[in-house]
C-alpha cells in the first residue's frame, strides 16, 4: 500500500529541519571574530604528543613568561612528569627558585603590587588556552607592531591595546604595520590589468612585516617558537587531553560492541512474538 | 538454589512484595507491540538520571562550595583527583544530553498525544521534572563558579526582582546575600545535591507508578486495552521483560556511544555544553561581553529578551514552560497520533518545532534588529502551537483509527 508522502513521519521531520537550516541561515550574520582588528584567527592545531614541541614550549614559558604570569592550577612535578622530563633536570634547569618542591603549584614570582606596573595585574594563564582558545594565542602573540603612542611602544592586532609589553621582540625583531601594493581583483576574479597588459596595483594596509635583522630568530624560527609555547599552553589548560582523546577510542569500541550485541540478542528474542 | 536460599527468599518474599512487584512492572507489565524509536528516550532519560546521580555523589567529595575555592576545587577534580576529568566530564556531558533526551521524549509526546486522556497525569508528573530539571541545572551550573555562572545566575536572580511589590525581597532572600557571594554558591550546592534530586527522583517514581497505571501508549494512537486475550493481557502487547528490556539496552548502547564521543573527543561542544567564559573565576568587576545561557535554556531565554518589559519577559518565559500542564485539556482531537490527525495539526506541529529550534539558536547569540524581530515572531509561532490548538484539533477532519496495532 502505498501512503501520501505527506503522512509518513520521516517527511514530518524533514520539513521541520529545511525551514530551520533556511531560519538560521539568514540570521547568522557575520559577526566580529574574537581576533579583532587581525581578522580571522591564524588556524592552530595542537600536538599533544609531541612531547619535544611540549619541552621546548615550557622552557619558552618559564624563561619569558613564568616571571609575570602564574600556572596557580599546575604543578611543578606534574609537568615534569608529562612532559617526561626527569625531575632532577627538571628542578636543575627550570626552577630558579630553590624551595619550591614536586608537589608545589606554579603560584609565580609577582609580587602583590604588579597591578601598578602595568595597570592590570597579569592574569593567571593555566586556562588562557580554554577560554581564549589555542587560535587566539597563536595569532596574538604574534600580532604585535611598533606603535610609537603605546606606554610600552607596540600594540597589537588581536588586542588592541593590550597592557602586556612584547616580551618576545629580541626574538621577533621589529614588525611593523605596512601598507602594501597589491594586484587589484577584477569582477571576474582575476587580477585586473591595463591595456597594456601590466597588472594594476592598489595601495592596502593592515600588513604585518618584520624589518629584517632586527630579531634573533627568523620568521620559521619565531613562528615555531610560538607554535611551540601554544601547544604547551594547550597542556596546560587541560593536562589530561592526550590521554582523553586516547582512552575515548577504547570506550568508543567498548560501546559499539555493546551495541552490536544488544541488538543481536534484542532481534533473536523478536522472533518469538513476531510469529 | 539451595533449599536454604529459597526458604530465605520466601522468607523474605512473603514480608516484602519482591516476586509481584517484578511481576507487575517488569515480567509481566503489557507494553503495546509496536511502537517506533521516539519510544526510547523515556528509557534513556532514566539512564541519564541514574548517571547524573552517580557521577554528582563523585564529585561531591572533591568539590568544594565556598567562594575562595570553588573555581579552583573544579581544577583540582580536573588535575589532581584521579580521573577527575572521567567524572566531571560525565556530568557536564550528562546535563546536556539528559535535556536532549528529555526535550525529544515531551516532543514524542505531542507527536503522539502522550497526554490525551487517560494519561493526563503521567504528562502532567513529566512537566513537572523537567521544570525541577531546569532549576537543578541552573543550579549546578553555578557551581563551579567561572564567569557565566556568575553572570548567568545574576541575570537569572534578577528576574525575581521583576516581580511587583515582593520582587526585591524574594531576591534578596534567594540570593542570600546583597550580591553572588560564597553564600549564594553554599545554598544553591545544597539545593542542587540534595534538595532538587530528592524532587526529581520521587517525580520520576510517580511518573512511572501512574504510567504503569495507565499503560503505555503507541505512534498508532491505539487502545490496545479493547482487545484482550482469555487473561486480561492486551493482544498487542508483550511484556516488559525482557522485550523491551532489551529494545532499551540497544538504544542505551547507541546513546552511551555518542555520550563517549562527546565527552573524551568534544567536552565542551564547541562552547555549548561547557562555555567558554566559564574557564575565567567568577569577578563581579569584569561583565562578558555576551552573557549567553547554555544551549538548553536558550529557546526561553530568547523569549526573555524578545520582551522590553522585565516583568512582562518574565511572564512570557514562566508562560512558555507553564502551558505546557494543560495541553491535554487544549488538545481537542479524537485522535492521538499526528498519524491520524489533520493537516492543520501537522502544519502547527511543524511551524512549532521549527519556532523552537530558532529561538534556542537565537537565545545562543547576540541580538540585531532582525533577530529581534524573528525571535517575537518565534514567540508568537510557539504560543499560537498551544493556544490555537483547541480550534485546530476540533475542526480538522481526521482519518480513522485501526482497531489492531
Amino acid at each position: 500500500m502505498k501512503t501520501a508522502l505527506w503522512n509518513t513521519d520521516y517527511s514530518l521531520y524533514l520539513s521541520f529541519i529545511l525551514p530551520c537550516l533556511f531560519f538560521i541561515n539568514i540570521l547568522s550574520s557575520a559577526e566580529g571574530g574574537p581576533c579583532k582588528d587581525y581578522g580571522e584567527c591564524d588556524e592552530f592545531k595542537y600536538s599533544l604528543n609531541d612531547i619535544e614541541s611540549l619541552q621546548r614550549g615550557a622552557s619558552t614559558y618559564i624563561n619569558y613568561c613564568y616571571g609575570c604570569h602564574s600556572l596557580k592550577y599546575s604543578r611543578w612535578g606534574r609537568v615534569a612528569k608529562d612532559l617526561e622530563i626527569p625531575e632532577d633536570i627538571f628542578f636543575k634547569n627550570l626552577v630558579f627558585d630553590k624551595s619550591i618542591k614536586s608537589g608545589d603549584l606554579m603560584i609565580g614570582a609577582m609580587p602583590e603590587d604588579s597591578a601598578n606596573w602595568f595597570g592590570v595585574a597579569p592574569p593567571d594563564l593555566t586556562l588562557v588556552s580554554r577560554y581564549k582558545g589555542d587560535d587566539w594565542i597563536y595569532s596574538y602573540l604574534r600580532a604585535y607592531y611598533e606603535d610609537s603612542s603605546k606606554q610600552y611602544g607596540v600594540n597589537n592586532l588581536v588586542y588592541p591595546g593590550t597592557a602586556m609589553p612584547n616580551v618576545l621582540l629580541s626574538l621577533q625583531g621589529n614588525q611593523r604595520l605596512v601598507c602594501k601594493d597589491i594586484p587589484q581583483i577584477a569582477q571576474n576574479g582575476g587580477e585586473k590589468r591595463d591595456d597594456l597588459g601590466n597588472t594594476l596595483f592598489k595601495e592596502k594596509c593592515g600588513y604585518l612585516e618584520v624589518e629584517e635583522g632586527t630579531g634573533l630568530l627568523s620568521k620559521q624560527e619565531f613562528d615555531a617558537l610560538i607554535y611551540d609555547l601554544t601547544n604547551f599552553l594547550v597542556y596546560v589548560g587541560e593536562p589530561s587531553k592526550a590521554d582523553r582523546e586516547r582512552m575515548g577510542w577504547y570506550v568508543i569500541f567498548y560501546f559499539l560492541i555493546f551495541t552490536a550485541l544488544s541488538s543481536l540478542l534484542y532481534r533473536e528474542y523478536h522472533k518469538d512474538y513476531n510469529k | 538454589m539451595s533449599d536454604m536460599a529459597i526458604k530465605l527468599f520466601s522468607w523474605i518474599n512473603s514480608r516484602l512484595p519482591i516476586v509481584n512487584t517484578f511481576e507487575r512492572h517488569l515480567s509481566k507489565h503489557p507494553v503495546p507491540s509496536k511502537v517506533n524509536f521516539w519510544y526510547l528516550f523515556g528509557a534513556l532519560a532514566a539512564v541519564t538520571l541514574i548517571i547524573q546521580v552517580i557521577s554528582g555523589i563523585w564529585l561531591i567529595m572533591p568539590y568544594s562550595n565556598t567562594e575562595e575555592e570553588a573555581f579552583s576545587s573544579i581544577e583540582y577534580i580536573m588535575r589532581d583527583v584521579d580521573y577527575g576529568w572521567v567524572i566531571r566530564y560525565i556530568h557536564t556531558t550528562g546535563a546536556s544530553l539528559f535535556f536532549a533526551v528529555v526535550y525529544l521524549h515531551m516532543f514524542r509526546g505531542l507527536l503522539y498525544g502522550s497526554y490525551q486522556k487517560p494519561k493526563e497525569l503521567v504528562w502532567i508528573f513529566g512537566c513537572t521534572i523537567y521544570l525541577a530539571m531546569m532549576a537543578e541545572g541552573f543550579l549546578g551550573y553555578v557551581l563551579p563558579y567561572g564567569q557565566m555562572s556568575y553572570w548567568g545566575a545574576q541575570v537569572i536572580i534578577s528576574l525575581f526582582g521583576a516581580i511587583p511589590y515582593i520582587g526585591e525581597s524574594l531576591e534578596l532572600w534567594v540570593r542570600g546575600d546583597y550580591y553572588i557571594s560564597g553564600i549564594t554558591v553554599s545554598r544553591f550546592f545544597a539545593l542542587h545535591v540534595v534538595a532538587l534530586p530528592l524532587v526529581l527522583i520521587a517525580l520520576v517514581f510517580l511518573h512511572l507508578v501512574a504510567l504503569h497505571e495507565v499503560g503505555a501508549g503507541n505512534p498508532e494512537g491505539v487502545d490496545i486495552e479493547k482487545h484482550l486475550d482469555d487473561d486480561g493481557v492486551p493482544l498487542d502487547s508483550v511484556p516488559f521483560f525482557p522485550y523491551k528490556v532489551l529494545n532499551a539496552l540497544v538504544a542505551i548502547g547507541v546513546f552511551m556511544t555518542v555520550f563517549s564521543i562527546i565527552m573524551f573527543f568534544f567536552p565542551e561542544g564547541g562552547g555549548y555544553f561547557i562555555e567558554m567564559a566559564n574557564f575565567q573565576e567568577a569577578n563581579p568587576l569584569v561583565t562578558p561581553d555576551h552573557i549567553a545561557p547554555v544551549w538548553y535554556y536558550a529557546p526561553f531565554y530568547t523569549m526573555l529578551r524578545a520582551i522590553p518589559d522585565p516583568l512582562g519577559g518574565l511572564i512570557v518565559m514562566a508562560a512558555a514552560v507553564a502551558i505546557f500542564f494543560v495541553v491535554p485539556w487544549l488538545d481537542r482531537s479524537k485522535v492521538a497520533s499526528i498519524r491520524y490527525k489533520g493537516i492543520y495539526s501537522k502544519i502547527a506541529i511543524t511551524l512549532f518545532g521549527v519556532s523552537f529550534l530558532t529561538l534556542g539558536y537565537l537565545g545562543t547569540v547576540g541580538v540585531t534588529e532582525v533577530r529581534k524581530l524573528m525571535s517575537i515572531i518565534c514567540t508568537v509561532m510557539y504560543f499560537a502551537y498551544f493556544l490555537l490548538m483547541p480550534i485546530y484539533t476540533k475542526y480538522e477532519t481526521t482519518k480513522e483509527v485501526p482497531e489492531r496495532l
